[in-house]
């Protein structure tokens, strides 16, 4: 294993944290968009409340996958901003509403209506962002960017990255936001030791989850019919995670049903996570099917290795930090989550 | 309406003619039978709730602009090849908006910890209040500070894909640093104004450091990064390939040192005097004067000392563009024959037609002994370097002049501070003086736009001195124009609504909030 190898982790294991941490955030707001003419404004004030504390810095695992790819994968970096130009600029708009929208209707001291108004900014943006980031996702997944080995892009700059199976993701990563978010409101409305919340998130994520399945399943299908090298790396190595998925997937519906919020959250995480790894694993060692290989777009090794370095201590101020945060304003909930099981 | 008066309105509306056979043609010669046509004959259905002249008026105007937008929107797509002047509006607005904000980031922070240091010290609420009432408004920057800074971290690559696929490898080590000082930093601000009732006071004062600290790092990686554009080292081109890459001799380039302390000094400076002219406006209304004179000197206290630091450190940096680019330094300086004794010029507009600064003040030798420290020591003009090489004079020279310009006033205010601190052991009293703050508030953030055009303007038309010509670095998408545009019409919604939100924060009595709730509304 080069020094790629390791980055290659570092980078799928911050992409999973975005996905499950960013992807909750967004989800909350997925949430909102979708109830908006029902939602009353408890069920508001308890989704703002969740992710008040901990978007900002859940957002920046985003940045941290852009950094590392590109100063360790420049070539790869490159290729992919001229190959998503489109989607990439979409999901950047989302991303500056979801934001804005969220702190200025945090902060806003104006009319009920005009807080309203940042609340559907922020709903909306919630929902485009990860339909864009999906799309870009699978793009990437299915093979079809046409990208040379030098990192031109050779396709059409405003349709070429939309494909079916670019669509389906885009749509099948809202739906793993919303499902995570529901998941861990669930825990949150335990916390809050709302009886009526409770009811309501539990019903929420059961049906979500069960959507969640059988996306999953449409989406195996789409990559055997789209992707057909993706298919094979599931085939060939990454098939224990498609398991693995399936079991957390599982887990996390039962675990919901029996009122273990904690484990459920552990559980729905660890879904997402495991598609997110299956599909790592399944294209390794290529960062952009079908040309682009990690050993193609890499910096110099010692570039490499003194990322790693970086990494390695950074993570010593990092880890604790974020640990801190957590504890600070998720932890506390771990006892009473467990004194308020039904 | 009848139908005779619908076709003359159709056609007199519209500019438009008709030809023998009844088709309507409009004057870009297009046959107009198409649905915008339709649309505004509807709309001139519409017309009998208004007087025909205004309505004809406001239906020539908007199919104006409807043909413009169309005629715009087809040629910016067509037109990939010159995207270069598109890219660098969005790049040089979209920076020019983040790097406000990411100041107030740097600046902030330290503001915040002085406040309640000071609550901790003395136990007085109203320094409690005034940190709490400043973190609001820190969210709020911070916030859109972060969303404009992911936006920047993307347009390296959508808008420069050919520069960063290049020289990633090289300029990234400094992002990566930065990914993490942003890491800490977002963490910070999360746990810092969120746990003022979660945290005992002394902690919730320590959380307020790493952001302080991990804010400064940003800066100093991402300027960094920036100097290394300038000065470019640490690696070796063979064959056209870049070997022997050294991310950390690319960082330790010779212009990064006063670079950073520039702009780590500038963003202390812009918020140091944003925040006081904020009070000083309060001040002069008369609101709250106990509460606003605190804020105002703890403003002060950061900003004043600053202003003379930084003539020193704006000397230095001066010194390292005369020896790293001294095309840069003589476009600054509107400076076009190469002589010894180079005089200074204050002032004046370069023309470069006739190659001649005029209309301004000149100090013989001053140049020669600010760059070099000899008042003798020949400085290289721009007639003396290739045409092509050339950044635009007039602007870096201009934009110099109001950076320097606005520095000495800062310098002023600093002194006479000093002055009255030594004699009266007070601010000065005068009214006149908090006119002054006040304008001092916009004039900082101009101050700092300004040295920030000397410094990318001033290295047209390079993005990697003498290595990579900007016009090569370009994207070759299409649209550019467009999401220009578009940029343009976003930052403005959410430029205008962060202002209308901080005034609204900053309108609220300080009686009704002693009471208040303790967290922003929902959270």
């Amino acid at each position: 294993m080069g020094p790629e190898d390791f980055l290659m982790i570092v980078m799928l294991t911050a992409l999973t944290l975005y996905a499950i941490l960013g992807g909750a955030d967004f989800g909350a707001g997925i949430w909102e968009f979708t109830t908006a003419l029902q939602s009353s404004e408890k069920e508001r004030t308890h989704v703002y409340k969740a992710i008040g504390p901990v978007w900002e810095a859940n957002h920046v695992w985003l940045i941290f996958v852009l950094v590392i790819l590109m100063n360790g994968f420049p070539l790869a970096f490159a290729a992919l901003s001229r190959a998503l130009w489109l989607p990439l600029i979409f999901a950047l708009c989302g991303i500056v509403f979801r934001g804005t929208g969220y702190v200025f209707r945090s902060y806003t001291l104006g009319s009920y209506r005009e807080r309203r108004v940042w609340e559907v900014v922020f709903a909306t943006a919630s929902t485009a962002t990860p339909f864009f980031l999906g799309n870009c996702a699978g793009a990437i997944a299915s093979g079809n960017l046409i990208i040379t080995e030098s990192g031109n892009y050779e396709a059409d700059h405003l349709t070429g990255w939309l494909t079916s199976l670019t669509v389906f993701s885009g749509f099948y990563s809202i739906v793993m936001c919303a499902y995570l978010s529901s998941v861990y409101l669930t825990r949150e409305a335990f916390v809050a030791g709302d009886k009526e919340l409770k009811k309501l998130w539990r019903q929420r994520a059961l049906s979500t989850g069960i959507w969640m399945g059988v996306l999953s399943f449409g989406g195996l299908v789409m990559v055997w019919l789209e992707a057909p090298a993706l298919m094979e790396g599931f085939r060939t190595h990454g098939w224990p995670l498609v398991v693995l998925s399936l079991v957390c997937g599982i887990g996390s519906l039962v675990e919901v049903w029996r009122m273990n919020t904690t484990r459920a959250t552990f559980a729905a995480s660890g879904a997402v996570a495991s598609v997110i790894w299956g599909w790592g694993v399944s294209q390794y060692p290529k960062l952009i099917p079908p040309n682009i290989t990690s050993d193609l777009a890499k910096a110099p090794d010692n570039v490499l290795w003194m990322m790693l370095g970086i990494i390695a201590i950074g993570a010593v101020f990092l880890l604790p930090a974020l640990g801190y945060l957590f504890v600070i304003f998720k932890s506390d909930q771990i006892e009473t989550g467990r004194d308020s099981l039904l | 309406m009848s139908g005779e008066r619908r076709e003359r309105l159709k056609v007199v509306s519209l500019n438009c003619h008709r030809d023998a056979d009844g088709v309507i043609f409009d004057h870009y010669g297009h046959e107009r039978e198409i649905l915008s046509t339709r649309i505004l004959v509807m709309l001139a259905q519409c017309s009998r709730f208004f007087s025909p002249n205004t309505f004809d008026l406001t239906l020539k105007f908007v199919y104006h602009i409807s043909m413009h937008l169309q005629s715009l929107l087809a040629a910016s797509f067509e037109t990939a090849a010159n995207n270069l002047l598109p890219a660098r509006l969005q790049m040089a607005f979209t920076l020019g908006f983040h790097i406000i904000l990411a100041c107030f980031g740097v600046g902030l922070p330290v503001l915040l910890l002085a406040a309640e240091w000071r609550y901790l010290k003395t136990g007085d609420e109203l320094w409690k209040l005034l940190a709490k009432r400043w973190a609001k408004a820190f969210a709020v920057l911070f916030a859109v500070g972060a969303v404009s800074g992911t936006v920047l971290s993307f347009e390296l690559g959508l808008l420069w894909p050919e520069f960063m696929g290049r020289w990633g490898a090289v300029i990234g080590m400094p992002f990566t640093l930065e990914g993490f000082a942003f890491f800490l930093e977002a963490i910070f601000v999360g746990i810092y104004l969120y746990g003022w009732d979660r945290l005992p006071p002394k902690v919730h004062w320590l959380t307020g450091w790493p952001i302080a600290i991990s804010g400064c790092m940003s800066a100093v990686f991402v300027v960094t990064a920036n100097s290394w554009m300038n000065t470019p080292q640490g690696f070796r081109i063979v064959n056209g390939n870049i070997v022997d890459i050294d991310p950390i001799a690319a960082m330790l380039n010779p212009a990064s040192g006063a670079q950073i302390v520039h702009m780590v000094v500038a963003a202390y400076l812009v918020t140091g005097f944003g925040v006081a002219a904020f009070h000083a406006l309060q001040l002069l209304r008369e609101i709250n004067p106990v509460y606003n004179r605190r804020a105002l000197t703890l403003a002060l206290l950061l900003a004043l000392p600053m202003a003379p630091l930084q003539s020193v450190v704006g000397d230095w940096s001066a010194k390292m563009v005369a020896k790293s680019q001294p095309i840069k330094l003589a476009a600054m300086e509107g400076h076009f024959e190469t002589s010894t004794r180079a005089p200074l010029s204050i002032g004046g507009i370069p023309n470069e037609k006739t190659r001649t600064t005029d209309y301004a003040i000149k100090i013989p030798g001053l140049l020669s002994w600010m760059s070099y420290g000899d008042i003798n020591a020949e400085v290289k003009g721009l007639n003396d370097f290739k045409e092509e090489n050339l950044p635009p004079v007039a602007v870096v020279h201009v934009a110099f002049q109001i950076m320097v310009g606005i520095g000495s006033l800062m310098v002023l205010i600093s002194a006479w501070c000093a002055i009255n601190y030594f004699r009266k052991r007070d601010w000065p009293k005068s009214r006149f003086f908090l006119w002054m703050i006040l304008s001092m508030g916009p004039l900082s953030v101009l101050a700092m736009e300004a040295g920030w055009v000397v410094t990318e303007v001033g290295r047209q038309p390079w993005i990697v001195q003498g290595y990579m010509r900007t016009s090569e670095a370009v994207t070759q998408s299409p649209g550019v124009w467009n999401v220009f545009y578009g940029t343009m019409l976003i930052y403005a919604v959410i430029g205008i609504a962060a202002t209308t939100i901080l005034w609204q924060l900053g309108k609220v009595p300080i009686e009704s909030e002693e009471n208040q709730q303790e967290e922003p509304y929902g959270a």
